[in-house]
């Protein structure tokens, strides 16, 4: 298991959640380049755009509301005429986005283009048409060529009063690392740079040579340490996402062990010249499991690139990198990969056609930015649909304060995958008339309502809509030999008095 | 959850070399002025070994305790099981007397935190009168709670009254749950064990207190104090019995419709019925119990005994292992009665805290296994979801029918044939060699064949890959783990 760099940007994040105080900061004289010439900050304002963005993200507990909204700003870089590039932290919830020249003289409402939440990377537009003007005297950024580990990257700020401020910094290294969703992992520059907090932002473009080379994710003030996403992944997606169809990083849908435990080897018959990822599982339906790819199987060579037991290969431009960046990163959805194989001790080869893995086709999605949550109150009965954003709603320690069938599921979704589409539970009671005696009644998984197999919150209020001849519902719960009943009369009446108290709707079911 | 504390108050012997305080004797005067009786409750201190589950081949921690116990009967000083579990030495001394009588533990039960003790010899004993027991003593009724609580040598006394009669928890074993009295006496460290006297008579033993909560100390009430006493008639100690089913009230008009029941607030739901308990096979989920010995059972699980409304179990907390209760219940419309035979279910103690065991464990080149239980779980951070899981469906979903016990990795002492498997640990053995680990014992023997194989591989659940250890390294990695850090026994398989 590769450590998680998240603890950078989740200080980071706090403090960029909070809404920019006005600067009193005198301007600060940009610092002089050590070894390559810095760009000339002022034109590099004609390539920028500052960004600032409300999101409100709905409350998980209370899903029929939203939580209170939030404020972000971050400085875009302009990357074709009329488009600019952010973060994705900046579209995940987002009600309001706006751009904002420089020089704070123009405004104008923008639009998301393309969003990938696992890159951490989004492409804005205007809203309208005729704020066309908005653009006008900008310079869009060119891509630059991938960086060296050594060369110098130029971070640009804009600060409060519209002075740039250009920090030139070293690329000390590159890693396949996730900076903003747990798990997902991509190429990225660290630069090592001492930067000063402009405009209350870390989402800032990073120049080489005046070109756009990534942009800069988080900072970690003590270190000095910036996350830059890569040159090859930024231009990969502004190219893809430029046309409207964006297709997002594909995957091969497994999960893999290292293989530098000798007696490990040994049972794997694995020789002393070859490196290995041991395969633990293979997702259902995804690329490898079509291409035949077992549990078990030791991935000898991606493409041709040795994969060593610790799971890095040689990269001819980076050195060293971890192999996921062969697939996601180097890779676009449709693209195939040769894998070499070592199964039960025989070479063998299989070629895998990569697919992308939307979040919304798993059974427990991992995030659901702009997404409401389905739910359904029927009677004072709650019951809603398991995402990772409900199980994190208990807390910090959710991973061991969650309900434990909750988080089986969300652990061993295989188990559960043959059941529908999504996990639909119980998850509280309101005390209401028609729930007098259900109040212990919590986080259980509901199998089946009026005889129906329950595969999302559609089917769920689906089943509903069909009580039984004498007028009452039947749930059906997981792992509970006992089913709960509801007099529809009952619960009608409770529905109005529960929409009379501010329940401004009792279902929503979304694809 | 209310945390409640145990009573006994912890001092840390230093050894025998502590002295023995001789109190002076009390003159004849001032023991006249109190009663007689308070001759007969006695001050109990315990020299224990707490056995180190994380370490389990160590000798595990010692330590000491002051508790409190009465003479019941001739040799019979009855105390709380927390006073003397886990004792080594135990020395019972009198009220103003300097000699400790050395004493041992006759019987135990740790589901109602009792104990019988007796000493090596009574003959000091003999003329001291002996105590009675009363009934349940009625709510702000008086009482009066004597003891040897801290703050002092001598015997201490405080009086309060019966605050509560409930059906509550009893921490010692963390699981059990019987019949208890809330007082509002001071109660401290030190009384356990020690007799709550009304009119002259035992309506209690004193046990536990509230640790966030002032003036609220819990006795044992005299109904289970007899039946732990009944128990023992027959030179054992049996345990507690139980019907093995839970429940869920039958409150709600539409789940009361939907069953068919009328509006009479009569009968409780079967949620679920424990395999190989008593009523297995005799009840099923989706049952609606009626009555319990004749007792209507109303629809949040009560029955009303001796004018009291008390939880259904309560008729059974008083019967014994072969006992049986009369049950009336609607199964689909169909009424049913039987006699039900009650039993233990021992498995259940997977959820109790463990007194007077030798932890289990085996070690297998540097892999430590230990079986699952509570006091493993009170020791050592297990947060693996399928280790959770394990335990809380190893009764209710009857996976002690395949698995005795849940294996678990829980240390791996370095050594050069495991020195990658540390992310390992806190994991439950599924297999070993392919075949099923249904105990500790099963999981030794499958690690000790007469041949080792070319590998041993040991599947465990949610691990990534398996753990793989070369037959022919094994010999020699026993005998380095033993040798570097100290193992003296590299299994042991008996509690």
């Amino acid at each position: 298991m590769r450590p998680l760099l998240i603890f950078p940007f989740l200080i980071l994040s706090a403090c960029e959640r909070h809404e920019a105080v006005v600067a009193t900061q005198p301007p600060t004289e940009p610092a002089p380049a050590a070894t390559a010439p810095t760009p000339d900050p002022g034109a590099t304002l004609a390539s920028v755009i500052r960004i600032s963005t409300t999101q409100q993200a709905w409350n998980e507990g209370q899903p029929w509301e939203k939580q209170p909204p939030g404020k972000r700003r971050s400085l875009g870089a302009i990357v074709a005429p009329g488009q600019v590039l952010t973060t994705a932290e900046m579209a995940a919830n987002a009600t309001y986005i706006e751009l904002e020249s420089p020089d704070g003289k123009q405004f104008a409402p923008a639009k998301v283009i393309a969003v990938d939440f696992e890159a951490n990377l989004a492409l804005l537009g205007l809203e309208s048409e005729s704020d066309a003007k908005f653009f006008e005297g900008t310079k869009p950024l060119e891509m630059a060529a991938p960086p060296k580990l050594g060369d110098t990257l130029d971070i640009v700020q804009v600060e409060e009063n519209g002075t740039p401020l250009v920090t030139p910094g070293s690329l000390l290294s590159v890693d396949v690392v996730s900076n903003f969703l747990p798990g997902q992992f991509f190429l990225t520059y660290e630069v090592k740079a001492s930067m000063q907090s402009a405009a209350n932002s870390f989402s800032l473009p990073v120049l080489h040579e005046g070109k756009l080379a990534g942009l800069l994710t988080s900072y970690d003030a003590k270190d000095q340490i910036s996350d830059v996403t890569a040159t090859d992944l930024v231009a990969r997606f502004i190219k893809e996402a430029s046309d409207g169809e964006y297709a997002g990083f594909p995957s091969l849908g497994i999960s893999i062990t290292r293989t530098d435990d000798s007696n490990f080897r040994a049972w794997l018959k694995l020789s002393e010249d070859d490196g290995g990822l041991y395969v633990s599982s293979v997702k259902a339906g995804g690329a490898a499991e079509k291409a035949g790819l077992k549990k078990g199987d030791v991935i000898l060579a991606i493409d041709g690139q040795q994969i060593d037991r610790l799971g890095y290969f040689e990269d001819a431009h980076y050195g060293r990198l971890y192999w996921s960046h062969l697939v996601r990163g180097a890779k676009s959805a449709g693209d195939t990969v040769k894998l070499d194989l070592l199964r039960e001790g025989q070479p063998t080869t299989i070629e895998a056609v990569l697919d992308r893995r939307d979040e919304q086709d798993q059974l427990v999605p991992a995030y659901t930015f702009g997404k409401a949550p389905s739910y359904l109150v029927k009677g004072g009965l709650i019951f809603q649909e398991l995402t990772r954003p409900l199980l994190e709603a208990f807390g910090d320690e959710w991973s061991s304060r969650a309900p434990l069938n909750l988080l089986d599921v969300y652990e061993n979704p295989q188990k559960y995958e043959s059941r529908g589409r999504r996990i639909v539970f119980l998850a509280g009671v309101i005390a209401t008339p028609a729930t007098v005696g259900y109040e212990p009644l919590r986080n259980l998984i509901v199998t089946k309502v009026n005889g129906q197999d329950v595969k999302d919150m559609k089917s769920l209020i689906d089943a509903f809509a069909q009580p039984g001849v004498d007028g009452m519902d039947q749930i059906e719960f997981d792992e509970e030999k006992f089913s709960v009943h509801l007099d529809e009369a009952a619960s009608d009446a409770v529905d109005a008095q529960l929409k009379q108290r501010g329940l401004s709707r009792l279902s929503r079911a979304e694809n | 959850m209310l945390a409640r504390s145990f009573l006994t108050l912890a001092l840390l012997t230093a050894g025998p070399s502590l002295a023995q305080t001789a109190a002076p004797a009390i003159p004849g005067s001032a023991a006249a002025a109190v009663s007689d009786i308070y001759r007969s409750v006695v001050r109990i201190e315990a020299a224990v070994q707490i056995p180190d589950y994380s370490t389990p081949w160590n000798s595990g921690r010692f330590t000491g305790g002051i508790g409190t116990g009465f003479l019941i009967g001739k040799n019979q000083f009855l105390t709380n099981a927390h006073v003397v579990s886990n004792a080594s030495r135990l020395l019972i001394t009198v009220h103003g007397s300097p000699r400790k009588h050395p004493a041992r533990v006759k019987f135990i039960a740790h589901d109602c935190d009792l104990a019988l003790l007796e000493v090596d010899d009574f003959s000091d004993f003999e003329s001291f009168p002996v105590f009675t027991f009363g009934d349940v003593p009625q709510l702000e009724s008086q009482v009066r709670v004597i003891g040897y609580p801290i703050g002092g040598e001598r015997l201490s006394v405080t009086r309060g009254v019966v605050s509560r009669i409930d059906f509550s928890a009893y921490s010692h074993s963390r699981i059990d749950s019987h019949l208890i009295i809330q007082i509002d006496a001071a109660i401290n460290p030190g009384n356990s064990g020690g007799p709550v006297i009304q009119d002259g008579k035992v309506v209690g033993v004193a046990f536990q207190g509230l640790r966030q909560a002032d003036n609220t100390g819990y006795i044992i009430p005299t109904p289970v104090v007899r039946r732990f006493l009944k128990d023992i008639d027959d030179g054992q100690y049996d345990h507690y019995v139980d019907l093995g089913v839970s429940t869920f009230p039958l409150f709600n008009p539409a789940m009361r419709r939907a069953l068919k029941l009328p509006d009479d607030g009569v009968g409780v739901l079967v949620t679920n019925v424990t395999p190989t308990g008593a009523s297995d096979d005799i009840l099923k989920p989706g049952d609606v119990l009626m009555s319990i010995d004749g007792h209507a059972i109303d629809s949040a699980g009560q029955i009303l005994l001796d004018g009291e409304k008390v939880d259904l179990n309560e008729v059974v907390e008083r019967k014994f292992a072969g006992d049986t209760v009369a049950l009336r219940w609607l199964s689909a419309g169909t009424w049913n009665d039987r006699d039900v035979a009650l039993k233990t279910l021992p498995p259940s103690r997977m959820y109790a805290i463990q007194y007077e065991k030798k932890p289990r464990y085996t070690v297998f080149a540097g892999l430590v296994f230990q079986p699952l239980d509570t006091n493993l779980f009170a020791t050592i951070k297990l947060d693996d979801v399928n280790v959770r899981r394990l335990y809380s469906d190893f009764v209710p979903k009857g996976i002690f029918t395949e698995r005795e016990d849940i294996v678990l990795l829980t240390r791996v002492e370095s050594d050069p044939v495991n020195s990658q498997l540390a992310g390992f640990t806190g994991l439950a053995v599924d297999k070993i060699n392919g075949t099923l680990v249904k105990s500790l014992k099963h999981a030794h023997e499958l690690l000790n064949p007469a041949t080792p194989p070319d590998f041993f591989v040991i599947e465990l659940f949610g691990a990534a890959r398996p753990v793989i250890i070369a037959g022919n390294a094994v010999a020699a990695a026993n005998e380095r783990v033993s040798k570097t850090y100290d193992i003296q026994k590299l299994s042991n398989l008996e509690e």
